[in-house]
């Protein structure tokens, strides 16, 4: 548990100088182990602390952020705040919340011993690059990685919140590239799970291995529209990348296009999605946003209608509503909002319906951070996967490009699966989703 | 930053943990970010980074730790944490310090440390604001962004090399939205260098905003690109990024050394046309991906990568240098005292040709102009890139006939290097952030105009 006192000491020296604040604090520490050749190549471990102070003076907003915590450098902090605070254009709607409560997130949930060994990591990061090195047409597994993360944020206002929030994160990633004479294919997957003793490396192998395989005899498709299904994360990616839509802070600074849409069709009628951070099985849980808002479910689309955008306590009163509980604030950003934990409901259309006739299955889409447009829904991306018919692999297909606008791909969803699957981050959960008519170049 | 005893305990105790090679990088980051809506500030935020990285080497095994907590016994703590499953008996002895100052290429006139300049920013930003807004009346929002960071690096090695640099970075953005009902686009232009907000002296804030206007205004009126493979112009400066990502990625030795580069095996091979000659250049005055030295302390250079089609030079670190036996360039960089440095790019670029843009566009039946690029990725071990164009056309009987959206170009390194058939005169160099194993650093992309005959161009019409 940190010691407030030298920061409870900062929030007052912020109010006698005429501030209201709020201080977050965060604390991580890793363990992190990378496998070459059988050996171990890389082992990295930290331990770090990071302030970041918001002052708000005469309606005036300053940040500052610092890793130093001796007294000069917290009075360093607060003076930088302050400076800032003055050439910030005046925002009344921003307001440190009158929240005075103490807060604290389940330890035996969140962050459960692990009670696997350094030396037991280490074997884990070994067989993991060694085995998967060691199968049938796999060069080299390049990338692969063992980690353990605890991250611990606490949250204090001038206004007495005080507010503590921590997690464990255990995952393993890897990478393999497969090669046959001069054709190479890399792929690659990851799992992440609380306690390092629920990693699961030979599920991983198997997932991994079959796709790199796979993909070794993949080829182009012909230039044409198909119908497209999206794996569960080439969904989760592209629909990230398009969550701007929902932001009420985007809203305001007039670059939302979803600005005007409130209560209107923004997707197919069967298509509700929801924000579930309450949802403890999954790794965007939280407790409280970055406000101290307690954080609670939240639909966003319904039947296919945009019920609500996401709101920090500053966007709610530029609109005159409530927070939703979705601000988001690092120690080095400034106020802003996001989802915690986006869920898509299930729909009723089974396996089979799923996969009915000829369809492309996209397992893997590049470019998500250069090759889409969060404002005008345009996107672009290289992509690889199946051609499939029947719920059949045909064919495996790359070094073709899938191109369509997000907005309109979402009212013309054909189909909705009736499962709901993880991606392997936990952090977003939804069915598989059929879309018609998408534009695919080879 | 570090006294000079603790330096030295500090890595005595990592020896005598049986390392082969020690080092400390000691960081202090101060940045400034101010952004502007329309007119106005939005924030301002600055920040102080402070930590320090310990690397500790057996063999090829890197164990890498870091923390901002300065005290010799929390550095002590972090080592035996590191060599708890490796120690044994000592192998080397620490060689004493020899500070060495390497020549400062990059000096800065108004320091962050010295001189906040808000009033002048928040003028500036203004400036770029009302000249994009006058360009067009459709252009109902801008946002501006001005960084200013310097960075304090001291590295001290096992092997006596004690060294400092101080490197002061400062990067202005601008981006315009440009409104006709429902419809939407955007534009935005960045300058940058390795200097201090003099900067702004040699930039006019107008022309800033005005670009970024016409951009968006273009992009407003784009129709959906065509699909398929055809030839492609692409523009000067940071059309570079299609050598960044299709070959600069693949000849940094944290890819060759594992063998996941295709490139690995070809040093010396002819990989791409013969009108292509690449270099990777950290010593270009104030430019924003120099560096005077790299993050393990060695001065940095000029690296022919490509000499007239042929493999000349891989980017090499110095764990690169100790697995391949190639030569370190001065290449080791990474974001902060939180990676362990890795051979990195700094300011990439394709060199002149004797080809003009016209003809180029000229020689096209059926093709895009790609006048502007955005970002991309590669997969190292495949090839295998995309990349976004920003601001594209599409060109038919040798004329450009309309502007196109939501292109984007994918192939694979050693293919689009031998479809290279025109270069330009006109090299630009572009400011970008380049993400990889050690974080994002800044680095520069460039190239003349060129055409490259034969790609895939992703488009949704």
């Amino acid at each position: 548990m940190t010691d407030t006192r030298p920061y409870d000491t900062l929030l007052e020296k912020a109010r006698d100088r005429g501030a209201e604040a709020d201080l977050i604090i965060d604390h991580q520490q890793s363990l992190s182990l990378k496998a070459r050749d059988g050996e171990l190549e890389e082992q990295a471990v930290s331990d770090t602390r990071t302030l970041g102070l918001r002052v708000i003076k005469d309606e005036r907003v300053g940040l500052a952020y610092s890793e130093a915590r001796d007294e000069a450098a917290l009075d360093q902090l607060l003076n930088q705040a302050l400076v800032n605070a003055e050439f910030s254009k005046p925002d009344p709607e921003q307001q440190i919340p009158d929240n005075a409560q103490t807060l604290t997130s389940d330890d035996a949930l969140l962050c459960p011993e692990s009670h696997l060994t350094p030396e037991a990591r280490i074997d884990l990061a070994l067989y993991l690059e060694r085995t998967l090195a060691g199968r049938d047409r796999i060069r080299n597994v390049p990338y692969n990685g063992v980690s353990e993360r605890i991250g611990e944020r606490q949250l204090l206002s001038t206004r007495g919140l005080n507010a503590r929030h921590r997690s464990r994160t255990n995952s393993l990633f890897a990478y393999a590239l497969a090669a046959d004479g001069d054709i190479t294919a890399m792929a690659g997957h990851g799992q992440t799970a609380r306690t390092g003793e629920a990693l699961n490396a030979d599920d991983l192998i198997e997932r991994v291995y079959a796709d790199a395989i796979d993909l070794l005899a993949g080829k182009p498709v012909p230039s044409r529209h198909y119908d497209v299904i999206f794996d569960t994360e080439a969904q989760a990616g592209l629909l990230s990348a398009f969550m701007s839509a929902l932001s009420a802070k985007a809203a305001k600074d007039g670059v939302n296009p979803w600005r005007d849409q409130l209560g209107q069709a923004v997707a197919s009628a069967d298509f509700n999605l929801t924000d579930e951070p309450d949802n403890t099985d999954g790794f965007g849980y939280r407790l409280f946003d970055a406000e101290g808002t307690a954080c609670r479910t939240t639909p966003l689309i319904v039947n296919g209608e945009l019920r609500t955008l996401l709101h920090n306590s500053a966007t709610a009163r530029h609109f005159g509503l409530e927070t939703t509980g979705h601000a988001q604030r690092g120690p080095k950003s400034s106020l802003g909002v996001g989802a915690h934990q986006l869920t898509v409901t299930p729909g009723r259309a089974t396996s089979a319906d799923l996969t009915s006739g000829e369809y492309l299955l996209l397992t893997d889409l590049d470019g998500l951070h250069s090759g889409t447009n969060a404002l005008t829904g345009d996107f672009s991306l290289g992509a690889s996967g199946y051609l499939c018919r029947d719920g059949k692999r045909i064919q495996a297909v790359r070094g073709i490009t899938v191109a369509a606008n997000f907005f309109e791909l979402l009212k013309r969803i054909a189909v909705i699966g009736d499962t709901a699957q993880w991606n392997w981050r936990r952090s977003v959960r939804m069915p598989t989703l059929r879309f018609s008519d998408v534009a695919i170049s080879g | 930053m570090l006294p000079k005893h603790t330096a030295q305990s500090v890595l005595d105790h990592a020896l005598a943990q049986g390392a082969d090679f020690a080092d400390l990088f000691i960081e202090r980051h101060q940045s400034q970010n101010l952004r502007t809506l329309l007119d106005q500030v939005e924030n301002v935020q600055s920040g102080l980074d402070f930590g320090i990285g310990i690397r500790l080497v057996y063999g090829n095994k890197v164990l890498y730790g870091y923390t901002n907590d300065d005290r010799p016994e929390a550095l002590n703590a972090v080592i035996d944490q590191l060599a708890a499953k490796d120690r044994r008996d000592p192998v080397t002895t620490a060689t004493a310090f020899d500070f060495r100052e390497f020549p400062n290429r990059h000096p800065a006139r108004i320091a962050l440390s010295q001189d906040l300049s808000l009033a002048e920013k928040v003028d500036f930003l203004r400036r770029a604001d009302r000249a994009a807004r006058a360009h067009n009346e459709a252009i109902g929002r801008t946002i501006g962004n001005c960084l200013q960071r310097e960075q304090d690096v001291e590295i001290f090695t096992t092997e006596g090399l004690h060294t400092r640099d101080s490197r002061h970075y400062c990067r202005i953005a601008v981006t315009a939205v440009a409104m006709d009902g429902s419809r939407q686009a955007t534009g935005s232009d960045n300058v940058g260098g390795l200097l201090g907000w003099e900067l702004h002296s040699q930039q006019d804030p107008d022309r800033l905003g005005e670009e970024a206007a016409r951009q968006a205004m273009v992009n407003l009126g784009a129709k959906a690109c065509p699909s398929g493979h055809m030839p492609v112009v692409i523009g000067n400066g940071f059309g570079g990024v299609i050598f960044h990502e299709a070959c600069g990625h693949l000849l940094e030795t944290t890819s060759v050394a594992r063998k996941a580069s295709v490139f690995h095996d070809k040093l010396g091979e002819m990989i791409a046309s013969p009108v292509v000659s690449a270099v990777d250049d950290g010593t270009l005055d104030n430019v924003w991906g120099s560096i005077n030295i790299d993050d393990e302390g060695m001065e940095t250079r000029k690296t022919q990568l490509i000499k007239d089609g042929q493999l000349t030079s891989f980017l090499v670190d110095r764990m690169g240098a100790q697995q391949t036996g190639y030569e370190r360039t001065g290449s080791g960089r990474r974001e902060s005292y939180r990676f362990a440095p890795a051979s990195r790019m700094r300011n990439t670029f394709i060199e002149p040709g004797n080809d003009d843009l016209d003809d180029m566009v000229a020689s096209m039946d059926r093709g895009i102009y790609a006048a502007r690029m955005g970002g991309g990725s590669v997969q190292p071990g495949t090839g295998e890139f995309n990349f976004a164009v920003t601001e594209g056309y599409y060109v038919e009987n040798g004329k450009v006939q309309y502007p196109v959206k939501a292109a984007t170009l994918i192939s694979t390194g050693p293919a689009v290097l031998r479809e290279i058939s025109m270069v330009g005169r006109d090299l630009a160099l572009a400011c970008g952030m380049c993400g990889s194993v050690s974080g994002a650093v800044p680095v520069t992309v460039g190239q003349p105009a060129l055409k490259v005959d034969n790609i895939l161009v992703g488009g949704n019409a």
